[in-house]
């Protein structure tokens, strides 16, 4: 049997063999990957967690708009609530004011006005007119006058309020 | 070498395995539990949200609002998130002055059937909230909503208010706990009011705080606003005008309507006893009842309109035309028609003016069953006006086909018919706007909810009697208000026309007509030549002093009319009204001898029970009351204090023997 001599394994001065220099290179990239990497990881959550707090800050505009508005609508209710007539009504008896109606008014009527189909005017002057009634009164017979609205037809009473101009409507104390 | 390959492979092969099997459970998790897995992490930190839309507004003419709602808070408890049920149960209790015993009980009932839901308080207003959630902070818990205390949470919801209150009550409806209209307006227009449904999500932190939200997912579209023809200040004096005169003629109830008759938009319309809408609850239901369109009734007298406009326009007759009325009766088909106050011959103008029967019944029977109930039709008789409002009543007017002999003469003179006022003050109108019908409607325009105008309302018009007979018959209404029954209805400084009526009302208890119970109206319009306003005014049972619509109506409609068309900027075209009229001046609707013996019945009546309850003073004060019916003289309006007093006390005994019945339209065709 033939013995098979097996090749030394010793160091053998001929072979050199060539050291690995550091591959910075490789290191530098894999540096700028890894930060990179991260980086994106960091700005990725910084933009998750502002989006958050965007997300936040966006509903809290959102819920004060919407309160904004429904105060705004409470408001408007107040505004009506304090314009309706009964409240009004409420508000003047609370500065002294007393109501006036159509009969609180009493007209200074002069002999001439005379309602077309009133056989009881007479009578009438008596009474307390309504605020609408003297202003007829007055009007009426100027109508009917010249063209130039200054007849000699003209109620005297009424002539005598040109001049003097008194207030034709007395409130009934 | 063998060894160190082995085990190479071996750790491959776990590597391999382990990575493996996390892929298939990733697999497993993305793909086979992907939307169990999704649905559930949405569950922790997804809130799905329905909120309601608020519910659109009702204007008025001049966009004011009568109804609007406001955002509102409900405070609800899940029972399973509270530790300590009696102190909260105290202090819940306490912030809203509720019994801490019913809070407590309510709070363990639910808990204990494993509710997680618990009304405590409903739609507190700002200031209420503001108290409860600063009484109930609890500064240790790491709570982002409020109220900061354990198991309490708040629910937006939505609150109506009418801020004008009681004013067009009956007109604008009201809607109930959940938003939904159950009465006029409120009632009809629910499609175009009712807010829309709005489904979202919110996703929130782990603190509870919303960080992204959306709310995409609309149910239908956004509610509309309705605006109404209705003006507030004229509905107001229309209000204050009817409740004033129903007071002073102790009447029942009372219903007004203003209309314009070019446009047939009704500028108010008024009921009386109403209601507030903000308490509906606290009201008698009867006072929803928007009478003026759902009540009928006999007409009576103010139904002449259509007779004479029908033989007019027909030309039977002309208004200057004499008709023979001296018998003072006259009778159809076995049934007499009694006529006191015509007794000769007269002009169809006079005749109406008195308000005479007989000439009415003459005019009817000239023109014929087949044109009458024509003519009816065309006015609107007996069919819904069509009014934007619900539960309206087309009124009672039967066929020629059944009609018995004298039903024609009764229906000349507005017996065997039932009308609502509304349809008796567009018959009104259509004369006021020379004979062409113009629908009624009370809604004027719809809006979308950015204001744009989604629907304008556009009401058919149709001619139902010539403008010549239109004319004639403003000239004849003139007359009733110049020397006829509706003096009272003179205003001053505009000219007027209109009618009065007075009839029996029909008793159901009874199963005849009571003649103690009337029912009196006005319908006239104002100024003559071109008529701004129509204004009709119903009492239902006046019961003191002259009764007859000329005496209790046709001052409303006075007062009525000289406040609001100064408003409407209409310009004077009459003179100063006559004054110091007594019942006497005016001719009555009412038969004197049954006048006299129904005023004995009820002075009697009211005697006895008086003597019952009443001190001798009082007695003394009856006694004046008592002749004062037998010969009404004065004005309602201007009788004394005590007079009305007395009268005040009579109408509640009446309202308490008497329950309230409508008038079935069923009556005999007697002469009022």
């Amino acid at each position: 049997m033939k013995k098979k001599s097996l090749p030394k394994t010793g160091k053998s001065d001929k072979i050199r063999r060539e050291k690995d220099p550091i591959p910075w290179r490789y290191c530098i990239l894999t540096l700028v990957c890894g930060v990179f990497l991260v980086g994106g990881f960091f700005l990725a959550a910084r933009a998750h967690f502002s989006s958050i707090d965007f997300g936040i800050k966006n509903s809290g505009l959102k819920k004060q708009i919407d309160d904004l508005e429904s105060e705004k609508r409470r408001l408007l209710l107040l505004k009506e609530i304090a314009l309706s007539p009964a409240e009004l009504k409420k508000a003047a008896k609370k500065l002294g004011l007393t109501e006036i109606t159509a009969s609180s008014f009493e007209t200074v009527r002069s002999d001439d006005a005379k309602p077309d189909a009133s056989p009881n005017a007479k009578n009438a002057d008596d009474k307390p007119k309504p605020a609408v009634a003297e202003k007829n009164a007055n009007d009426r017979p100027a109508e009917k006058n010249g063209k130039d609205g200054s007849s000699k037809d003209k109620p005297r009473a009424a002539q005598k309020d040109d001049r003097t101009a008194p207030p034709v409507k007395i409130a009934k104390k | 070498m063998q060894t160190a390959f082995t085990r190479f492979m071996l750790i491959v092969a776990f590597l391999v395995l382990w990575i493996g099997g996390i892929g298939v459970r990733l697999v497993h998790l993305q793909i086979n539990q992907h939307d169990a897995l999704r649905d559930k992490a949405l569950s922790q930190r997804r809130d799905t949200t329905r909120e309601k839309q608020l519910r659109g507004t009702i204007y008025d003419r001049s966009n004011r609002a009568l109804a609007m709602s406001v955002k509102a808070k409900s405070l609800y408890a899940d029972p399973g998130e509270i530790d300590d049920v009696e102190t909260t149960a105290k202090a819940v209790a306490k912030s809203l002055k509720l019994k801490p015993a019913d809070v407590l009980k309510s709070l363990k009932d639910a808990r204990d059937a494993g509710k997680r839901f618990v009304w405590l308080a409903r739609k507190l207003d700002e200031d209420a909230v503001r108290k409860l959630n600063e009484s109930l902070e609890n500064k240790d818990l790491k709570k982002s909503d409020l109220p900061k205390t354990a198991g309490l949470h708040w629910k937006e919801e939505q609150k109506r208010s009418y801020p004008y209150n009681s004013l067009a009550a009956q007109v604008v409806g009201f809607s109930n706990a959940d938003d939904v209209g159950s009465a006029g307006i409120e009632q009809s227009q629910e499609e175009n009011l009712r807010g829309a449904i709005i489904k979202g999500w919110q996703d929130r932190d782990r603190l509870g705080r919303v960080y992204d939200e959306s709310d995409e997912d609309a149910e239908r579209e956004p509610p509309k606003d309705v605006v109404l023809t209705l003006n507030y200040s004229i509905q107001y004096k229309l209000e204050q005008a009817l409740e004033q005169g129903v007071k002073n003629a102790a009447a029942k109830s009372g219903m007004a309507i203003v209309m314009v008759p070019q446009t047939g938009e009704i500028l108010a319309m008024a009921n009386y006893p109403t209601f507030d809408p903000n308490k509906y609850g606290e009201s008698a239901p009867e006072n929803f009842t928007n009478r003026a369109i759902h009540d009928i009734y006999s007409p009576g007298s103010v139904f002449k309109l259509i007779t004479y406009g029908a033989a007019l326009n027909e030309g039977i007759i002309n208004p200057n035309g004499q008709v023979d009325c001296t018998q003072g009766y006259i009778e159809v088909a076995g049934h007499r028609f009694n006529d006191p106050h015509a007794t000769k011959w007269m002009s169809y103008d006079e005749a109406l003016a008195v308000s005479s029967n007989v000439a009415a019944i003459k005019t009817g029977l000239a023109t014929g069953r087949e044109n009458f109930y024509q003519y009816a039709q065309r006015f609107g008789i007996g069919q819904p006006t069509g009014v934007e409002l619900p539960a309206e009543a087309g009124g009672i007017f039967r066929s020629p086909k059944t009609w018995n002999g004298d039903s024609l003469a009764s229906m000349s003179i507005g017996y065997e018919i039932s009308v609502s006022a509304l349809q008796m003050a567009s018959a009104y109108a259509t004369i006021a706007n020379d004979g062409i019908r113009v629908q009624p409607h009370i809604i004027k325009e719809i809006r979308n909810a950015d204001g744009k105008i989604f629907s304008t309302t556009e009401a058919p018009k149709t001619q139902v009697v010539t403008s010549d007979t239109a004319r004639s018959l403003k000239k004849m209404l003139r007359q009733v208000v110049l020397t006829g029954t509706g003096k009272r209805a003179q205003l001053n400084g505009y000219t007027s026309a209109g009618k009065t009526g007075t009839a029996w009302k029909y008793d159901a208890k009874l199963k005849k007509i009571n003649e103690n119970k009337y029912v009196s109206s006005f319908i006239g319009m104002a100024p003559l030549e071109n008529p701004s306003v129509v204004i009709a005014v119903v009492l239902d049972e006046p019961g003191v002093g002259a009764r007859d619509g000329g005496q209790v109506s046709a001052p409303i409609f006075r007062d009525i009319a000289e406040q609001i068309l100064p408003e409407l900027n209409v310009a004077p075209d009459g003179s100063l009204r006559q004054e110091n009229l007594t019942a006497d001046d005016i001719p009555s609707e009412l038969d004197p001898r049954s006048a006299a013996k129904n005023e004995k019945a009820r002075t009697e009546k009211d005697a006895d029970k008086t003597a019952k309850t009443e001190t001798s003073d009082k007695k003394s004060a009856d006694s004046e009351k008592t002749k004062d019916l037998k010969t009404p003289k004065k004005d309602p309006k201007t009788a004394p204090a005590n007079d009305k007093k007395g009268t005040t006390k009579k109408t509640a005994q009446l309202i308490i023997d008497l329950p309230r019945n409508k008038s079935s339209g069923e009556g005999t065709g007697e002469n009022t």
